[in-house]
C-alpha cells in the first residue's frame, strides 16, 4: 500500500525564544514490511539538520537555531510503500541482544496491578510467547478506555493503568510492562497509522510495541487497535519507551509561553494492483 | 510498451554495459601483469581476468593457456564468445536496430558508429600498450557516449526506466564479480597486509570500478581490505557499488510500478535486496564471510533479473 504522510509540528512562543535545541526521529528506515519512496524533512529556521544514527539504529537530526525565534516548524513529507508481514519485523537493523529489552525505565515499570494482570493473562494463555502475547493484545483495549484527555506524554504505564484510559502511547508502555515482566523482550515503536475509517486528519502520530518471540524474530503488537502491524502501520524509531523513540525532544532558553500544535495527514497515495 | 521493446532495450543497456566493463578487466589486468613479479605475486592475472568475466569455462575449452595475447583476443574480438567485447557490440547493435525508434537518434549513433569503427581494430594489433590502451579507451567512451546520450536525450518514460534496469543490474553483477574473484585479497592475512603486493591488488580493485579517488575523498586513509569492500559494497555515494545500483534499480522499477498501476516479485525482491544493502554493516560482513556474501548477492542479483524478464520482459 501507498502510503503519503504529511507531518507539521508548530510552536509558537508568547515571549520569543532566545535559543532551541532539538532532537528529531522523523526519519523511516526500510525494512521487509515498508519502503521509504520518498522523504522531506525541514525546518523552516536557518540552521544546519545534522543527521545521525541512535545507539538503536533509528535516523536523528539534530539542530540548534538561535533567535529570537517567535515560531518555529518542523515539516515531514513522505511516501511509503509498505506490505503486510503479519506484523513480523525482518530486516530492521538490530544494534542490541534481545536480552536488553528487558530492562525496565521510569515509564514502563510494572507495578503489583500490571504484574497480577499479566499472570492472569498468562495463566489464560497457556505457555507459548505467541499466545501469551496474543492475550494481552486482545484483552488490553477491553478493560481499557480510548481517551486521550487524562494522560500526557510522560504518564507512565503504572499511571494509566490505574485510570484504566489513555492514548497509544499508553497502551503500548503497558503492553511492554506487562510483556517485560513476564520475560518476553519488548520495545517500544513509534510511527504513523492510516486509518482504516478513511479519516486523514490525525491529531499525532501513532504508537505500538514490539515483542521478542524466539524462532520468528520481532513481532509487531498494536494495543491500541487490537491488532498486529500490517500495510497501515509506518515504523519510524523503536527503543525502550517513549523517550527513546519521540518524534521531536529538546530544549529551548527563553521562550516562555511555548504552545504546539500538531498536525498529521496519513492518506493512501495511489492505488496498486498487487501482482504475485 | 510492448515486451519485445522492452526486452530489447533492457539488453541493449546491459551489453552496453558488460562491453565497457571488459574493457575495464582487461585494463586492470594489463596493469597488474606489467609489474615485476616481486609486486605482483605469482597469481596469473590473465587467469583471473577470465573467471572475472565469467567464462573460464568456455575459454579453457578454446585454449589451453591464459597468456596477454590469448585472453584479449578471447574478450575482446572472439566471435565464439558471446560475452567479447566485439558479440557485445554486434547484440546491442541488432537489438538497437530492431528497437530504433524507441531510440533517439544520439544513442543510435552512438552503437552504430561504433560497431563500424570496431572493425578496425584486431587482436593482432594489440600487441602495443598504446595501441591497447586507445582501444580500451574507445571502448569505454562507447559507453559514456551510450549512457549519457539516454541520460540527456530519451524520455523519461517506461523505455528509459527498462534500458536503466539493464545497466545497473549488469553493474552490480559486474562490481560483484570484482569482489568474488578478488574476494582472498581483501581478507585479512596477518603475513601479508599492508605489503606491497596488497597495495597493488586493492588499488587494481579500485581503478577497475574508477574508484581510487573516490577511496581517498572518502576514507582519507591509505588502503584497507574491509574499508575497499565497504566502498564497493554498502556505500551509495560510489556509483559502480552494489547499495548504488540498486537504490537505482528500487527507484526505477518504483516508476515503472507508479506507471503501470501495479507491482509485483520484482519490485518486492528490489526492495528486499536494497534494505539488506542498507542494513548491513561491513564488520558483520566479513564475520558471516564476504565470500559467502558476494556470491549470495550475485544469485540474488541474478533471480531480480529473472523476475524482472518474468514480470515485464516476455
Amino acid at each position: 500500500m501507498r502510503i503519503r504522510i504529511a507531518h507539521e509540528t508548530l510552536y509558537t512562543y508568547a515571549v520569543p525564544a532566545n535559543a532551541v535545541i532539538q532532537t528529531l526521529r522523523l526519519t523511516p528506515r526500510n525494512f521487509s514490511g515498508q519502503h521509504v519512496a520518498n522523504w522531506r524533512l525541514d525546518v523552516d529556521q536557518d540552521c544546519r539538520l545534522d543527521a545521525h544514527e541512535d545507539a538503536f539504529g533509528n535516523i536523528t537530526h539534530t539542530f540548534s537555531a538561535s533567535g529570537p525565534i517567535q515560531s518555529m516548524t518542523i515539516r515531514v513529507d513522505g511516501l511509503i510503500e509498505t506490505s503486510d508481514t503479519a506484523g513480523v519485523v525482518r530486516g530492521a537493523i538490530e544494534r542490541f541482544p534481545p536480552g536488553l529489552y528487558l530492562r525496565e525505565t521510569d515509564l514502563t515499570k510494572a507495578d503489583a496491578e500490571i504484574r497480577a494482570y499479566a499472570e492472569a493473562r498468562r495463566a489464560k494463555a497457556g505457555n507459548g510467547t505467541l499466545s501469551i502475547l496474543h492475550a494481552l493484545l486482545d484483552d488490553l483495549p477491553a478493560g481499557m478506555a480510548y481517551d486521550k484527555d487524562p494522560t500526557h506524554a510522560s504518564t507512565t504505564a503504572t499511571e494509566a493503568f490505574a485510570l484504566k484510559s489513555g492514548v497509544c502511547q499508553d497502551f503500548a508502555h503497558i503492553f511492554i510492562a506487562a510483556a517485560r515482566h513476564l520475560g518476553i523482550p519488548a520495545r517500544y515503536v513509534g510511527g504513523y497509522f492510516l486509518h482504516a475509517d478513511g479519516t486523514i486528519d490525525q491529531e499525532a502520530g501513532h504508537a505500538w510495541a514490539e515483542a521478542y518471540v524466539e524462532d520468528l524474530g520481532w513481532v509487531g503488537f498494536d494495543p491500541a487497535n487490537a491488532i498486529c502491524p500490517a500495510e497501515q502501520h509506518i515504523r519510524i524509531a523503536c527503543g525502550l519507551d517513549y523517550l527513546n523513540a519521540a518524534p521531536v525532544r529538546g530544549s529551548r532558553h527563553g521562550g516562555d509561553g511555548e504552545f504546539l500544535t500538531v498536525k498529521v495527514r496519513v492518506d493512501q497515495a495511489a492505488r496498486q494492483v498487487q501482482v504475485q | 510498451m510492448l515486451s519485445r521493446t522492452a526486452d530489447n532495450l533492457f539488453w541493449l543497456a546491459r551489453y552496453v554495459e558488460r562491453a565497457e566493463y571488459l574493457a575495464r578487466i582487461i585494463e586492470a589486468s594489463t596493469r597488474l601483469a606489467n609489474l615485476p613479479s616481486a609486486y605482483a605475486g605469482t597469481s596469473n592475472e590473465w587467469e583471473s581476468a577470465v573467471a572475472t568475466a565469467g567464462c573460464a569455462n568456455l575459454f579453457f575449452q578454446a585454449h589451453e593457456k591464459a597468456t596477454r595475447e590469448t585472453v584479449i583476443d578471447f574478450l575482446a574480438f572472439s566471435p565464439d564468445n558471446p560475452s567479447s567485447i566485439r558479440s557485445c557490440f554486434e547484440t546491442a547493435r541488432t537489438n538497437a536496430r530492431s528497437v530504433r525508434t524507441a531510440l533517439t537518434g544520439e544513442m543510435w549513433d552512438a552503437i552504430n558508429s561504433a560497431w563500424l569503427e570496431l572493425s578496425k581494430y584486431r587482436a593482432s594489433g594489440l600487441n602495443q600498450d598504446e595501441h591497447l590502451t586507445s582501444f580500451l579507451s574507445f571502448v569505454k567512451e562507447t559507453g559514456l557516449r551510450f549512457d549519457g546520450s539516454a541520460y540527456r536525450t530519451m524520455l523519461r518514460s517506461d523505455g528509459y526506466w527498462f534500458s536503466r534496469l539493464g545497466v545497473m543490474i549488469e553493474r552490480a553483477d559486474n562490481t560483484a564479480r570484482i569482489l568474488d574473484v578478488k574476494y582472498h585479497v581483501l581478507l585479512p592475512d596477518a603475513e601479508h597486509v599492508g605489503g606491497s603486493l596488497d597495495y597493488f591488488q586493492w588499488s587494481a580493485i579500485l581503478r577497475a570500478v574508477s574508484a581510487l579517488t573516490a577511496y581517498h575523498w572518502v576514507y582519507k586513509e591509505s588502503l584497507k581490505p574491509w574499508l575497499v569492500a565497504d566502498l564497493l559494497i554498502l556505500n551509495d555515494q560510489m556509483p559502480r557499488s552494489l547499495a548504488a545500483c540498486y537504490e537505482s534499480i528500487v527507484r526505477n522499477l518504483d516508476s515503472l510500478s507508479l506507471a503501470y498501476g501495479r507491482q509485483g516479485p520484482a519490485q518486492r525482491s528490489a526492495r528486499a535486496i536494497r534494505t539488506r544493502l542498507e542494513n548491513a554493516r561491513i564488520d558483520d560482513i566479513f564475520q558471516s564471510g564476504l565470500h559467502e556474501f558476494v556470491s549470495d548477492f550475485i544469485g540474488e542479483n541474478n533471480r531480480l533479473g529473472a523476475a524482472i524478464t518474468q514480470q515485464y520482459l516476455t
